[in-house]
């Protein structure tokens, strides 16, 4: 087991520093065989462990890391069901994209270093998915912070990705900060870093700590997972290649700040506060995102905004206490996110880059079907049509809330349910505008093939996002709610929900016929053939427009409050205070130097007769003193 | 008898007009009179002294000294000479190559 293990963290490692220092020397097919063939090998590694383990947890130290005085850290990975799940999909959702980037990035010559980045990912994200020690865990948590700054600015040539990838840093390590605070409240609470440990011990905390750390937690979720206030940077993050977008923004990294509020459950369920709190900021970043994805024009901003909403769901569904919803959540929603970025990307390459949704179309479905109906695989899930898997999880996730005690869930669940509405309405605004709008056919050039591989290695992901959530079926519709009993010895987890079937009937129906009724507006609004009707002309709707277009201005005030003051402070320190001050003090300081020599150097005239005159001068002066000291002084 | 202070006098006014003529003066070798001059004024001086307190080690040491001097004259005019053949000029003006 403990080989099995260290392959599954080593093999992406080793791809990564092959990459750096031999990748250059290499041919183009090595390069991608050994970047695609290291990730499949640790996805390899991952089914072995899940196989073996059972539902037993185990955790097991590599070795030690560091230590100062009492405070030691190790290479310790903790390996229960929870985290064998969440490494088996990060493995293979990596390895179809590594597949794919092959394909993608056929034409781009700086494709070492693309790969290079991507496996570190892989990497780095493994180290947070398997990881028990916090620091090993923070230390992967940065890799792919850094991962992520270095991919989304992969085109650094174009200086506004590589303002993206700092945005996307920057908005990360504010998160980062409660990290590392909470890291030190862990270490002075338990004495250890290690999960297991604080897990164990978690009862032993009192209230107010416990509120303090969930929220600590919460805010270095909220940089990670891109919710509110910290979500601007995640559309900006479009800005790189489509299968990062794909992975690190819709798979794996955004929802790295969930993962690690489920593994510290124990510690957030004893602060009623803390769960409210991360409700919150689920019910209302998703709405927020939904609003915004309905009036965005760029096909992967549209997705953008969608990651942020959805992963608002999986933050819902952890505040409302049922950590197994919000985790089969996630990989439902890895599963169709990374398939409709994927289909994207297929098209975005067929069109000759061009990401405007208003000039697609028609031309799109006749040029890629079967693109299309992948596309139309993850947009049933994400639309959360009955019975697809993402209907089913979101259904698990509305029914936690629902039979929640506390009032504001209920409130929140009503928040949720107009939220699932936009959700379904934007998924296929998206949809009928891409494949069937009218728009764009005349002027635009003929699109251009892609290559089969990039389509038919989409099945997968679309066969996934329609059936996997059947593992999960409650008992109401005869399940056996597998993956629930899978994931029972994870601490804090609640296997079933307590709801009479009735109420479950109920969920299910509302949110079934608020999909279906949306699937009927979107069709009504932008179906095939349809000029989208005007609600009401004139300024009103350009304002509200641009309001959606713009996402509440939120980027907008965060630019005019806080960077641009910042920039402005920047600049008078650059200009007023080093140059004009110290570096002027400095060259003044040679100056004066330099016009106390020139007032000296009016004495040397280079004449004979002046330096006679001062050596007389000077001798007389000597000779008087001698003189007048010899005969008794003054 | 003349008093030795008034032979200090004499020998004081005359080192004062040699150090004016060398240092007022332009010319090269004015410079050298003048020097010449204020050496012979401290021979006077040292003669004087000698006659004052009975010692002959003053009108000895005098001796040296116009040796010296005559010493001195000659490196000073071989000098003058070999500088007017580089620069062309015995003024003391012209020798401003060190002017900072």
């Amino acid at each position: 087991m403990k080989s099995i293990l260290i392959l599954i963290l080593l093999f992406p490692l080793l791809g990564a520093l092959f990459h750096m220092l031999l990748g250059r020397h290499c041919a183009r097919r090595t390069v991608e065989t050994v970047a695609c063939g290291s990730v499949i090998a640790s996805f390899a590694m991952a089914l072995t462990g899940i196989l073996n383990a059972g539902q037993q947890s185990s955790t097991i130290v590599f070795f030690q890391w560091f230590a100062v005085e009492d405070l030691v850290a190790t290479v310790s990975l903790l390996y229960d069901p929870l985290s064998a799940l969440m490494a088996v999909m990060v493995t293979f959702v990596s390895s179809i994209i590594h597949v794919y980037s092959a394909a993608y990035m056929r034409d781009d010559t700086d494709y070492v270093r693309y790969f290079c980045y991507l496996n570190l990912f892989v990497f780095s994200m493994l180290v947070i998915t398997l990881a028990d020690d916090l620091a090993f865990l923070f230390l992967g948590w940065e890799g792919v912070g850094f991962c992520s700054y270095a991919l989304i600015g992969f085109w650094y040539g174009d200086s506004a990705n590589a303002t993206a990838g700092r945005k996307a840093f920057v908005l990360t390590r504010i998160g980062d900060v409660a990290f590392g605070i909470g890291l030190g409240l862990f270490y002075v609470l338990f004495k250890s870093l290690s999960i297991s440990t604080i897990v164990a011990n978690s009862s032993a905390l009192a209230p107010q700590m416990a509120t303090v750390l969930g929220l600590l937690l919460l805010w270095s979720a909220v940089g990670k997972s891109a919710q509110l206030p910290l979500a601007v940077w995640l559309p900006d993050a479009m800005a790189g290649p489509t299968p990062v977008s794909a992975l690190i923004h819709a798979a794996t990294m955004v929802t790295a700040g969930v993962y690690l509020l489920i593994r510290m459950f124990p510690v957030i369920l004893l602060s009623s506060t803390v769960l409210v709190a991360i409700t919150l900021v689920g019910a209302v970043t998703a709405l927020f995102a939904s609003c915004s994805a309905l009036g965005q024009t760029d096909i992967k901003r549209v997705l953008a905004y969608s990651t942020i909403s959805q992963v608002g769901y999986m933050f819902l569904a952890v505040g409302a206490g049922d950590i197994i919803g919000s985790m089969s959540y996630l990989l439902s929603h890895a599963f169709f996110k990374s398939l409709l970025f994927l289909a994207a990307g297929c098209i975005i390459q067929a069109l000759h880059e061009e990401h405007d949704i208003h000039l697609m179309g028609e031309r799109v479905r006749r040029h890629l079907p079967a693109v299309c109906w992948v596309f139309l695989a993850g947009a049933l899930s994400l639309g959360a049509l009955p019975p697809s898997g993402g209907f089913l999880n979101k259904d698990r996730v509305l029914l936690a809330m629902f039979t929640h005690p506390g009032e504001i869930y209920r409130v929140l669940w009503g928040v949720t349910m107009a939220t699932s509405f936009l959700t379904t309405l934007y998924t296929f605004r998206l949809f009928f505008l891409v494949f069937t709008g009218g728009r764009g056919e005349a002027t635009a050039p003929p699109p251009q093939s892609i290559p089969g591989l990039m389509v038919w290695i989409l099945w997968p992901l679309a066969i996934l996002s329609l059936f996997a959530g059947f593992i999960n079926l409650p008992p109401v519709w005869s399940g056996k709610e597998l993956l629930a009993h899978y994931l029972a010895t994870v601490p804090g987890s609640v296997v079933h929900l307590e709801a009479t079937s009735s109420l479950e009937w109920f969920i299910a129906a509302s949110d079934g016929s608020l999909a279906v009724i949306a699937l009927a507006l979107a069709y009504f609004l932008y179906g095939p053939g349809r000029t989208p009707i005007r609600l009401h002309r004139g300024e009103l709707r350009e304002r509200l427009q641009a309001i959606l277009l713009h996402a509440f201005y939120l980027d907008w005030l965060y630019r005019k409050t806080i960077a641009d003051p910042y920039r402005s402070l920047a600049r008078f320190l650059w200009m007023k205070v080093d140059e004009g001050i110290v570096d002027a003090g400095m060259v003044g300081y040679g100056k004066a130097f330099d016009t106390f020599s020139a007032g000296l150097r009016i004495a040397t005239t280079g004449r004979l007769s002046t330096y006679l005159r001062m050596l007389l001068l000077g001798f007389t002066v000597i000779i008087c003193t001698l003189a007048i000291g010899l005969y008794g002084g003054w | 008898m003349v008093s030795y202070g008034e032979v200090l006098i004499l020998a004081g006014m005359l080192f004062l007009m040699g150090a004016v003529c060398a240092v007022a003066q332009r010319n090269l070798i004015m410079i050298l009179i003048g020097v010449e001059i204020m050496l012979n004024a401290a021979g006077i001086a040292l003669v004087g002294a000698s006659l004052r307190w009975n010692a002959l080690d003053g009108q000895a040491f005098v001796l040296f000294i116009m040796a010296f001097a005559a010493a001195e004259v000659a490196v000073g005019l071989a000098l003058i000479v070999f500088a007017q053949r580089r620069t062309g000029s015995v003024n003391a003006d012209r020798y401003s190559v060190l002017k900072g």
